[in-house]
C-alpha cells in the first residue's frame, strides 16, 4: 500500500478505532490505558511520517465517491440530531433554533444546489496541514496521556462510581479524529462535518462532569458553537453559488465576476464562524464557560483543538483577501481580541481564567496577523499558532498538576509552590517565560507580528498596549510562584510517569523548537506561504533577518543559555547564605511573617497580588468589550453585503 | 581579540560609565537645587562597590536568581543596542530584566516589596505602549527596525517625530523612576514605601540591581541619540537636555499616584503619539 494512503488514513481513522475501542475495552484501567496509549503513539508515529511524504494531494477513488457521500450525510443528520436531542432535553431553545437553521440550509444546500455536483475536494497535505496535524496528533496524544492518571485521580476525589472514563476518553480520542479529518479534507462539505463533529466533542467534554454549572457552561458552548455552524452553513452556501465548487483551493481560484458580493460574503460567513470557534469577542464566553471541564478537557480545548480550527481555516482562507475591506475589518477585530483579552486577564486572580483569556489574547494576535495579508504577517500567524499550542497544553497541564495537589486554581493560593511542588512550579515557571521572553518562540512571533503590522496603525497601537498588559499579568504570576515562604534544598514531588512525560516533552519540546525556530520558518513554514507571497525572512548566522529587521535567535539562545547557567550559580549560592526574615517594619516575632506591634502584640502580614479589578473586572469591561466585538462583527459584515 | 568583542567591551564599559555618571550628576544637581553641596561624582560607583563587599543575607533565594537575571539581561539589552541590532529586540530583551526583578520582590512576603513590585508593573504598563509606538514611528520615518540603519539615518529624526520625542521623554521618566513617577522605589526611601522594590534586595543583590540600572538608564539615553544624524554634537545634546529636564521635573514636583501616572501615559502619551504617527504615515 502506498504509504502516503497508509498514514492519512491511519491518521484519520485511527482515533475513531480509538475511541470505539474505549467503550469496550475501556472498563478496566488497564485497558483504557492501553487503548490510549497505543492510539496515541500511532498518532504521533502517523503525523511524523507524513511529515516526510508531505507535500503530496490524494484524489478519493471514483468508485468510493457515492459510499462516501451518503456517509456523510448520514453524519450531517446524526451530528444535527444529536443537536436536536440535547436542546430538547436541555429545553434550550436557541439550540433547537440554530440546529434547525442549519438543517434547513444543508437541505438547500444538497437537495438543491449539489445536487449535480460531484464530491471535488480530494484530501491535501501541505505545509500547513502538516503543521496543523503535527499539533493535533503531538500535542492532543501528550495530552490524552496525561488525562490517564489525572481522570484517576478525579474520579477518586469526587467519588465517582461506576467510573466514566470509558466515555470521557472515547470523546477525547473522538476529538482528535475529527480536528484530523478537518485538517485533511478540502470539500467543504467534508470540512462542515468534522466542524459540527468538533462542536458535539467540545459539548460532551465540557458538561463532562454533570455538575449544574457544567451542562450549563456545555450547553453555553453548544448554543454558541451552533451560531458558528449556520455561519459556516450559509457561508458554505454563498462559496458554492459564487464559484461552482465545493473544492476549498478551486473556490478560492474560481474567476469572478466584477461587482459580484458572494465571494467576499462566502469568506465573510465562514470567518464569522472562524471567530466563534477561536471564541473571539463577543463569543468569549463559550471558552471561558468550559474551564469547569476537567483540566485535560481545557488543555485539549486551548491548544490543540477548537480554538485553533478557527485560525487555521482563516489561514487556509488567507490567500482569498489580501488587500480587501475584508483583512481590514479582522485585522481590527483580531487586535481588538488581543488587547481586551489581555486587559480581562490583568483582572484574574483565577489561574485557569488568566491562562483562558491569554489564548484568546493570542488568538486575537494571530487573527490580526490574517486580517493584515501580508507575506511575513501569515508566517507570524503560522509561527504563533505553532508555539502558543505547544506552551498553553504545558501551562493547562502544569495548572491540572497544581490544582489536584493543591485544591485550588486561585493564583493567590499558589504562593510558595516552589517548596510544594518544586519540579512543577518550575515547568510552570518555564512556560510563562517561554510565553513572553526572548529568544523563545511565542516572542519570535509576536517580534513578526509587529513588524507585519506596523504599517497597520490601529492594530499597532492596540497590540502595543495589549503586549504591556501581557506582560504584567504573567510577571505577577511568576513571582507568586516563587514567593515565601520558601523551603530548604530542592526535592522533586512525586507525580505520575505520565504527567512528567506529557509536561516534560512540552517542555523540552518548546524550548528546542525555539531553538530551531529559523530554520523551521525557513524550510517548514515561508514554503506554505511563498507560492503567492513570497520569501519574507532568510537566515543569517543563526538569526531570521528580513527587510526591516533582524532578531538573533541563535546567538541569544547561547547568551540566555549561559545567563541561566550564572543565574542558577547565583540561586544556588544563595540557597547557603544567611536567611533572613523580610523586611517588616518592626520587630519580627521569628514565627512566620508577623512582628511585635503596638502592647507587644503579634501582627501578623500578609501581602497580596494587585488584580486591578475596578479596570480590568469582568463587571467593569464585560459590557464594553461585548460591544466593541459586536461593532466589529458588524463591520466584517457589513463591508461585504 | 576581534573588533566585534572589542567594540562590545567598550560598549560595556561605556554603557557603565554613563548610567553612574548619570546617577552622580543627579546627586550633585538635586543637592545644589536644595542648597547642599551633595556627594562626590563618583558616589555611586563607591556605593556600588561598597555593597559588592558585603555579606549577602538572603530573604528568598530566588532573589539572587532574579537579581542576577536582571543584571545580565540590561547589559545584554545595551549590548544588543552597542552592536547596532535590531530595536525591537533590544526593547524585549530589557523588558526580560525589568520583569525579574519585579519577580525577585514578589518573591519576598514583605509588603513594601509587594507594594512597590506590582507598582514597578504599572510603571512598565504605562512607558512600555509608549517605547513600542516611538519604535514604530523610528520605522514609519526610515523603513526599518535595524539600528545601523537608524544610526545612519541622514536626516533629523526630532523634526519629523516631536511629539515622539517627547512621548520617548515621558518614557524616560518613568524608567528612571522620578518624580513625579517615583511610584515603585526612589533614590531615597519613602515614609509608607521604604524602598519598594528594591527594599529586600540587599548587600551585592541590591549592587547588581544598580548596575542593572545604570545599564537600564544609559539605554534609554541612548534611545535620544537616534533623534540627531552625524556623530557631533547635536547627537549627544540630545540625551543631555531631556536627561536635565527629567532631573529639574524630579526636584520640582511631588510623587503622584498611579492611576494619574497610567492615566497620563495612556491618555496624553498614546495620544501625543497617535497624531505623531499619523503625520508620519501620511508623508
Amino acid at each position: 500500500m502506498d504509504p502516503r494512503v497508509l498514514w492519512t488514513v491511519v491518521l484519520m481513522l485511527a482515533p475513531f478505532a480509538g475511541a470505539a475501542s474505549c467503550v469496550f475495552l475501556g472498563r478496566s484501567p488497564a485497558g483504557r490505558r492501553a487503548v490510549v496509549l497505543a492510539t496515541g503513539a500511532l498518532l504521533i508515529a502517523a503525523a511524523l511520517a507524513l511529515l516526510g511524504e508531505a507535500p503530496f494531494r490524494l484524489e478519493i477513488p471514483p468508485g468510493l465517491r457515492a459510499p462516501l457521500g451518503v456517509c456523510l450525510t448520514a453524519a450531517d443528520a446524526a451530528l444535527l440530531a444529536a443537536f436536536l436531542y440535547y436542546g430538547a432535553k436541555y429545553r434550550h431553545a436557541g439550540i433547537l433554533l440554530l440546529t434547525l437553521l442549519q438543517a434547513a440550509g444543508l437541505v438547500v444546500f444538497k437537495g438543491v444546489l449539489t445536487r449535480s455536483a460531484a464530491a471535488s475536494g480530494g484530501i491535501v497535505v501541505d505545509g500547513l496541514a502538516c503543521l496543523m496535524v503535527l499539533v493535533v496528533s503531538i500535542v492532543g496524544a501528550l495530552i490524552c496521556f496525561q488525562a490517564l492518571p489525572y481522570m484517576d485521580n478525579h474520579e477518586r476525589h469526587y467519588g465517582v462510581s461506576p467510573s466514566r472514563q470509558p466515555r470521557f476518553f472515547g470523546v477525547m480520542l473522538l476529538f482528535l479524529g475529527a480536528m484530523n479529518g478537518f485538517v485533511l479534507f478540502h470539500d467543504l462539505s467534508f470540512l462542515y462535518a468534522f466542524f459540527e463533529l468538533t462542536t458535539l466533542c467540545s459539548f460532551l467534554l465540557i458538561g463532562h462532569d454533570r455538575t449544574h454549572v457544567a451542562v450549563r457552561n456545555a450547553l453555553r458552548a453548544l448554543w454558541m458553537n451552533s451560531l458558528g455552524g449556520v455561519a459556516f452553513v450559509l457561508g458554505m452556501i454563498e462559496a458554492f453559488r459564487s464559484s461552482g465548487t465545493l473544492d476549498l483551493a478551486g473556490a478560492l481560484a474560481a474567476p469572478r465576476l466584477e461587482g459580484d458580493a458572494t465571494y467576499f460574503v462566502a469568506l465573510a460567513l465562514l470567518g464569522i464562524a472562524c471567530l466563534v470557534k477561536s471564541a473571539q469577542f463577543p463569543f468569549q464566553g463559550w471558552l471561558l464557560g468550559a474551564m469547569v471541564a476537567p483540566t485535560p478537557v481545557s488543555a485539549l480545548l486551548h491548544s490543540s483543538t477548537m480554538v485553533k480550527i478557527g485560525v487555521y481555516f482563516l489561514l487556509r482562507l488567507a490567500p482569498g483577501f489580501p488587500g480587501s475591506f475584508l483583512g481590514q475589518a479582522l485585522a481590527l477585530a483580531g487586535s481588538f481580541g488581543f488587547l481586551a483579552a489581555a486587559g480581562l486577564a490583568v483582572g484574574q486572580s483565577n489561574g485557569k481564567k488568566v491562562l483562558a483569556y491569554s489564548t484568546i489574547s493570542n488568538l486575537g494576535l494571530m487573527f490580526a496577523c490574517i486580517g493584515v495579508n501580508t507575506g511575513s504577517a501569515l508566517l507570524a500567524a503560522t509561527l504563533l499558532l505553532a508555539f502558543h499550542a505547544v506552551l498553553k497544553a504545558m501551562l493547562f497541564l502544569s495548572v491540572g498538576a497544581i490544582e489536584q495537589h493543591i485544591e485550588s486554581r486561585d493564583i493567590e493560593d499558589m504562593r510558595g509552590l516552589y517548596t510544594a511542588m518544586p519540579l512543577t512550579a518550575l515547568i510552570t515557571l518555564a512556560g510563562v517565560v517561554m510565553m513572553i521572553f526572548p529568544p523563545f518562540g511565542v516572542l519570535l512571533g509576536k517580534w513578526m507580528a509587529i513588524e507585519a503590522v506596523a504599517r497597520h496603525l490601529p492594530a499597532v497601537v492596540m497590540i502595543a498596549l495589549g503586549s504591556a498588559l501581557t506582560v504584567l499579568y504573567w510577571a505577577r504570576w511568576a513571582g507568586t510562584l516563587l514567593s515565601d515562604p520558601l523551603g530548604g534544598r530542592f526535592h522533586a514531588e512525586r507525580q505520575p510517569v505520565l504527567t512528567w512525560l506529557a509536561l516534560g516533552s512540552l517542555g523540552l519540546g518548546g524550548a528546542a523548537l525555539s531553538v530551531a525556530a529559523p530554520w523551521i520558518v525557513e524550510r517548514g513554514l515561508a514554503p506554505i506561504w511563498h507560492p503567492a507571497y513570497g520569501t519574507a525572512y532568510a537566515v543569517v548566522a543563526g538569526g531570521l533577518e528580513s527587510a526591516t529587521g533582524s532578531f538573533a535567535v541563535l546567538p541569544l539562545s547561547l547568551a540566555a543559555a549561559c545567563g541561566l547557567a550564572l543565574s542558577a550559580f547565583a540561586l544556588h549560592r544563595a540557597f547557603r547564605a544567611r536567611r533572613v526574615p523580610p523586611y517588616l517594619s518592626g520587630l519580627q516575632t521569628g514565627e512566620g511573617a508577623s512582628f511585635r506591634g503596638p502592647l507587644q502584640q503579634a501582627v501578623r502580614v500578609a501581602a497580596r497580588n494587585y488584580y486591578l479589578d475596578r479596570i480590568f473586572g469582568e463587571d467593569r469591561l464585560n459590557p464594553w468589550v461585548n460591544l466593541g466585538g459586536a461593532i466589529l462583527l458588524t463591520l466584517i459584515l457589513g463591508g461585504v453585503l | 581579540m576581534s573588533f566585534g568583542a572589542l567594540h562590545g567591551l567598550g560598549g560595556l564599559a561605556g554603557g557603565l560609565l554613563v548610567g553612574f555618571l548619570a546617577a552622580g550628576l543627579d546627586r550633585i544637581l538635586t543637592a545644589r537645587l536644595q542648597s547642599r553641596i551633595g556627594p562626590p561624582l563618583l558616589q555611586p560607583v563607591y556605593d556600588v562597590v561598597k555593597l559588592l563587599g558585603k555579606e549577602a543575607l538572603i530573604v528568598n533565594a530566588w532573589q539572587a536568581f532574579c537579581a542576577c537575571t536582571t543584571l545580565l539581561t540590561a547589559a545584554l539589552a545595551w549590548l544588543l543596542f552597542v552592536l547596532q541590532s535590531d530595536l525591537l529586540l533590544v526593547f524585549f530583551v530589557q523588558a526580560v530584566g525589568a520583569v525579574f526583578l519585579v519577580v525577585g520582590a514578589l518573591a519576598s512576603g514583605s509588603p513594601y516589596s509587594h507594594i512597590g513590585a506590582h507598582r514597578e508593573l504599572l510603571q512598565m504598563l504605562a512607558y512600555e505602549p509608549l517605547l513600542v509606538l516611538v519604535f514604530i514611528g523610528m520605522y514609519l520615518e526610515t523603513g526599518s527596525f535595524r539600528l545601523e540603519v537608524l544610526f545612519a539615518w541622514p536626516r533629523p529624526l526630532l523634526w519629523r517625530m516631536p511629539f515622539l520625542f517627547l512621548v520617548l521623554a515621558f518614557a524616560l521618566g518613568i524608567k528612571m523612576r522620578k518624580s513625579p513617577f517615583d511610584l515603585s522605589a526612589c533614590h531615597h526611601a519613602h515614609q509608607e514605601l521604604v524602598r519598594g522594590v528594591l527594599t529586600d534586595y540587599s548587600g551585592p543583590l541590591l549592587a547588581l540591581t544598580e548596575i542593572a540600572h545604570a545599564f537600564e538608564v544609559a539605554l534609554m539615553l541612548g534611545f535620544f541619540t537616534l533623534f540627531w544624524p552625524g556623530w557631533g554634537v547635536g547627537r549627544f545634546l540630545l540625551p543631555v537636555a531631556v536627561w536635565a529636564f527629567v532631573i529639574g521635573v524630579d526636584n520640582a514636583t511631588a510623587r503622584s499616584n498611579w492611576r494619574w501616572m497610567l492615566g497620563t501615559a495612556w491618555g496624553l502619551g498614546l495620544g501625543l503619539a497617535i497624531v505623531n504617527l499619523v503625520w508620519i504615515g501620511q508623508g
